[in-house]
């Protein structure tokens, strides 16, 4: 899996691609905790190119998400592929972490 | 086990992988790759995989926690077999008993702060496929599971 990092303002933009399974999962949680750790007004993890995840990647949005909310940052998940938003959903993820359609939707949400 | 019938068994050979690796993380890799493969040498739709994969890296990780507490890595054995519209994955290891199916589905509800991931990876197993079943066989956890797939590609050559 690639991670790419943008930002914009006060906000990172995340773009992780491919598979985010048991083996990305850890170097993935370092990534984001190190842009958590530079206290953005706001994280977007835009998801348009990630093929897969497990439960595995679904920890590492799970703790992500909540030590984000801890710092008062906001984060926002968005562009997921239907295969990889149906684990968000049967998991019950999508009720507790905010999902956008896509990144312009994303960008709203984020502070000014 | 071969019926009386000489064509099932034959179909059997044909449509059916078997491989083995220890229960350890590094070897994930490779189960997926072995997965992919006989994805591909059958035909089979490539968006119909992710269930798949979702299973046997969720069953296989739930193996190496468990035979990490004992001295000796398990030997993991996974086989996929077509059967008509439906593809079984099997996965068997010798390490101690363990039913993952006996663990408590986790609340899908609890609030972010509130939520756990234990557990997490069996529910989804059992969300994404249409039968899990499992078994204590000879000293070894047999953990089988079925999903029909909804368009079976052409015959291998």
């Amino acid at each position: 899996m690639n991670t790419q990092l943008e930002s914009l303002g006060g906000v990172t933009i995340v773009t992780p691609s491919g598979r985010l399974d048991f083996g990305a999962a850890a170097p993935f949680q370092s990534e984001l905790e190190k842009v958590l750790a530079k206290t953005p007004a706001g994280l977007v993890i835009d998801c348009a190119g990630l093929e897969y995840v497990s439960s595995a990647g679904l920890r590492v949005f799970l703790l992500v998400s909540r030590g984000a909310k801890r710092s008062g940052i906001a984060v926002v998940i968005c562009s997921l592929k239907p295969a990889v938003r149906e684990v968000f959903d049967v998991s019950g993820f999508s009720q507790i972490i905010e999902i956008c359609a896509d990144r312009a939707a994303a960008l709203a949400k984020m502070p000014a | 086990m071969c019926g009386p019938r000489r064509r099932p068994c034959e179909d059997a050979g044909v449509n059916e992988r078997h491989t083995a690796v220890p229960g350890d993380a590094a070897h994930l890799p490779a189960l997926l790759t072995f997965l992919q493969d006989f994805w591909s040498e059958l035909n089979l739709p490539a968006t119909e995989a992710l269930p798949f994969e979702l299973a046997l890296e969720e069953v296989f990780m739930n193996v190496v926690m468990h035979g990490s507490h004992t001295d000796r890595a398990p030997l993991v054995k996974v086989s996929m077999t077509l059967v008509g519209g439906g593809v079984t994955l099997t996965v068997e290891d010798d390490g101690p008993p363990f039913d993952p199916l006996s663990l408590p589905a986790p609340d899908v509800t609890a609030s972010l702060e509130a939520r756990r991931v234990g557990g997490l990876g069996v529910f989804l197993v059992r969300k994404v496929m249409d039968s899990v079943r499992y078994e204590r066989r000879d000293a070894t956890n047999l953990l089988q599971m079925t999903k029909n797939i909804t368009e079976v590609g052409p015959a291998p050559k």
